[in-house]
């Protein structure tokens, strides 16, 4: 009995070939996914020079507040956690999707992600490193981050373990480790066909040592797949605490609008809603540009479509769900806290956050819709405005309007924040365009898996 | 110079290699030759592949792989690193938060669950690596690009009069291509 379940699954399952084109072959599969790998044009050095101009400007803005102070951030207190800690909570959502798709519906044999799966991953490992900076931007003084890391002093210090905010230092560590590493080894067989390819020597040296020497013998890919499955079983519960620990920061405090038990399954949702979201608008224009839409076709963008569907209702139940318990529960606090949310001084931002993330998805329930790439993107750019703008509303309006309501306040970003919150997405967007240029973006074992394999059987 | 030098770590030289390799296009023609292969006692022989064919891992009768225990292990020592480490924190500095007990088992599963996925993780890569014995600095087989496109490759080490046989077997099976290396 062999542990190969990828090789079992693609010999069980006719629907594993479903989506791929008939006439593909491995040869030509190759050649049109490695062709991805090549000296960038124009449009490409354009897009990078814009992206690094601004982040730059997030670059110099970071280092004003590093060298005047956390006081030329727009925080007015109680808004501690105010554009920050928001980006925090929306890179970390949005790194959620490449393990979703990756490692979840590598469980649930969703063949469809053969083909997007490679870019969800991408996009993982940059939104993690994205989000990482924020924690360290916000405590002020970036040098001291290593304070958060469990480490022997000579006053015998550790940090408090019982705290969600140390919670979080372990969840996103953790998830930043497991999801590179995942990343990498599904690199491993793909990196190896482009040093098959690879002209240039620092190319070959590149993927030589990304592939780590791989042949493709039986013991490597007997090995590789039986690791395959736990990486895949272990990120999966990942996905779900990460995020879940997230919430926690919010829900373990004793804040109108924070303490709930319904922040963990809606933040993952949340995440996971945002995340899709920002994958079709990365896929969208890769497989446009370097015309792929036979190999991440109509169908698998209709899929990715659905999950967002799916997860749009979700978000909107958790909203809706949030209002009823303030409503039917004992807090006049938290009954104020949502009445000020949707009326007070935020009403514009929880509106924008309800109509992007509740009302305009419920477009996807028309095939035609779904089927339509331009409209799919404009849509998936709204929705994760719309994603931006709940974590802003969580933690903004529930500062603003603390249980003391004497103390409430208006908080408005500063120029600071909002240029560090354009480098963050530039600080992603740096990396994504360096990636889809130099490593294979698309799987290019996983996708020949679902190949009619040549026999002579058959072919007789 | 120091393209020289790229070019030299990029392709290390090879090593000499004793026996014979047969290269295929069709699966059903190698995994029938895997099957003559081992019947006829060459079981050290190795398949190269672009991507693992079911039939083949059948003609091979290839067990699990251990990858799973070493995980498992992994996964084990990082539940039990993180709590210790929470446990021990709180007995060599104890500081009471928030009136909680000291040792709190609940918030405490949660670094400890952490570095349970952390650990088991790790050992995972390592134990795929150790096991599939990588990375692969230098070849135990001849290589050639074509495996990583749509070609299957069997190497049998042998030499003499038994490569020989395994050339003349390797070619009834329909290979395109059979070299012997002496």
């Amino acid at each position: 009995m062999t542990d190969n379940f990828q090789t079992v699954l693609a010999a069980e399952d006719p629907l594993a070939t479903e989506h791929v084109a008939a006439d593909m072959t491995q040869k030509k599969l190759n050649d049109d996914l490695l062709k991805m790998i090549s000296w960038p044009g124009h449009v490409w050095w354009t897009v990078f020079i814009i992206d690094l101009i601004i982040l730059a400007i997030g670059g110099i803005a970071l280092r004003n507040e590093i060298v005047l102070g956390l006081g030329v951030g727009g925080w007015t207190r109680p808004v501690m956690w105010a554009s920050y800690i928001t980006n925090f909570v929306f890179w970390v959502g949005i790194a959620h999707c490449g393990t979703l798709v990756s490692a979840v519906l590598y469980l649930f044999r969703s063949h469809f992600r053969r083909a997007v799966y490679r870019v969800a991953e991408a996009m993982t490992v940059f939104g993690v490193l994205t989000a990482g900076l924020f924690p360290l931007i916000h405590v002020g003084r970036p040098w001291f981050g290593y304070w958060l890391i469990p480490y022997p002093n000579q006053r015998n210090l550790w940090p408090n373990f019982r705290s969600p905010l140390e919670w979080d230092v372990f969840a996103v560590t953790t998830y930043l480790t497991i999801s590179s590493v995942f990343f990498l080894v599904g690199l491993i067989p793909d990196a190896a066909a482009a040093r098959d390819r690879a002209k240039h020597p620092l190319m070959k040296l590149l993927y030589q040592v990304v592939s780590f020497g791989w042949r493709g013998t039986n013991n490597n890919w007997k090995h590789y797949y039986g690791a395959y499955i736990f990486f895949a079983a272990m990120a999966t519960p990942l996905v779900f605490s990460v995020h879940s620990v997230v919430s926690w920061d919010f829900a373990m405090a004793q804040v109108p609008g924070w303490h709930s038990t319904l922040f963990a399954p809606y933040f993952v949702a949340g995440a996971i809603f945002s995340g899709v979201a920002m994958v079709i608008n990365l896929l969208i224009p890769i497989r446009k540009t370097f015309k792929l839409e036979h190999i991440v076709t109509l169908d698998h963008m209709e899929k990715l479509s659905k999950l967002v569907l799916l997860t749009s209702t979700m978000v909107g139940y958790s909203y809706l769900t949030e209002f009823f318990m303030a409503w039917y529960g004992p807090s006049k606090l938290e009954r104020d806290l949502f009445w000020y949310r949707a009326t007070g001084h935020y009403w514009w931002a929880f509106w924008i956050m309800f109509t992007c993330n509740v009302i305009f998805p419920l477009s996807l329930w028309f095939k035609p819709l779904r089927r339509n790439m331009r409209f799919l993107f404009v849509l998936c750019l709204f929705v994760n405005v719309g994603m931006w703008f709940e974590r802003f509303v969580i933690i903004v309006t529930s500062l603003a309007r603390p249980i003391e309501t004497a103390a409430t306040v208006y908080y408005k970003m500063s120029w600071t924040e909002a240029a560090v919150t354009a480098g963050a997405f530039a600080w992603f967007f740096m990396y994504f365009l360096i990636f889809v240029r130099v490593l294979p973006a698309f799987s290019i074992a996983e996708i020949k898996e679902t190949l009619v394999m040549p026999k002579r059987r058959n072919s007789a | 110079m120091i393209m020289k030098l790229l070019d030299r770590l990029a392709n290390p030289p090879e090593g000499k290699f004793h026996g014979v390799m047969g290269v295929f296009l069709y699966v059903d023609d190698a995994a029938d030759a895997v099957r003559a292969l081992r019947q006829a006692g060459h079981a050290r022989l190795s398949v190269i592949s672009p991507v693992p064919h079911h039939e083949i891992e059948h003609a091979l009768e290839q067990g699990p792989s251990l990858v799973r225990w070493i995980t498992f292990a992994g996964g084990v020592l990082g539940f039990t690193c993180g709590m210790s480490l929470c446990i021990y924190s709180v007995i060599s500095y104890p500081l009471v938060v928030g009136g909680k007990e000291l040792i709190s088992i609940p918030p405490f599963m949660i670094p400890a669950y952490e570095s349970m996925i952390l650990l088991g993780g790790l050992t995972n890569l390592i134990a795929m690596l150790a096991l599939g014995r990588l990375p692969h600095v230098q070849g135990r087989a001849p290589y050639d690009p074509r495996f990583t496109e749509d070609r299957i490759g069997i190497w049998v080490p042998c030499g003499g009069e038994e490569a020989v046989k395994v050339r003349e077997m390797l070619r009834g099976h329909q290979a395109e291509e059979v070299r012997v290396h002496e």
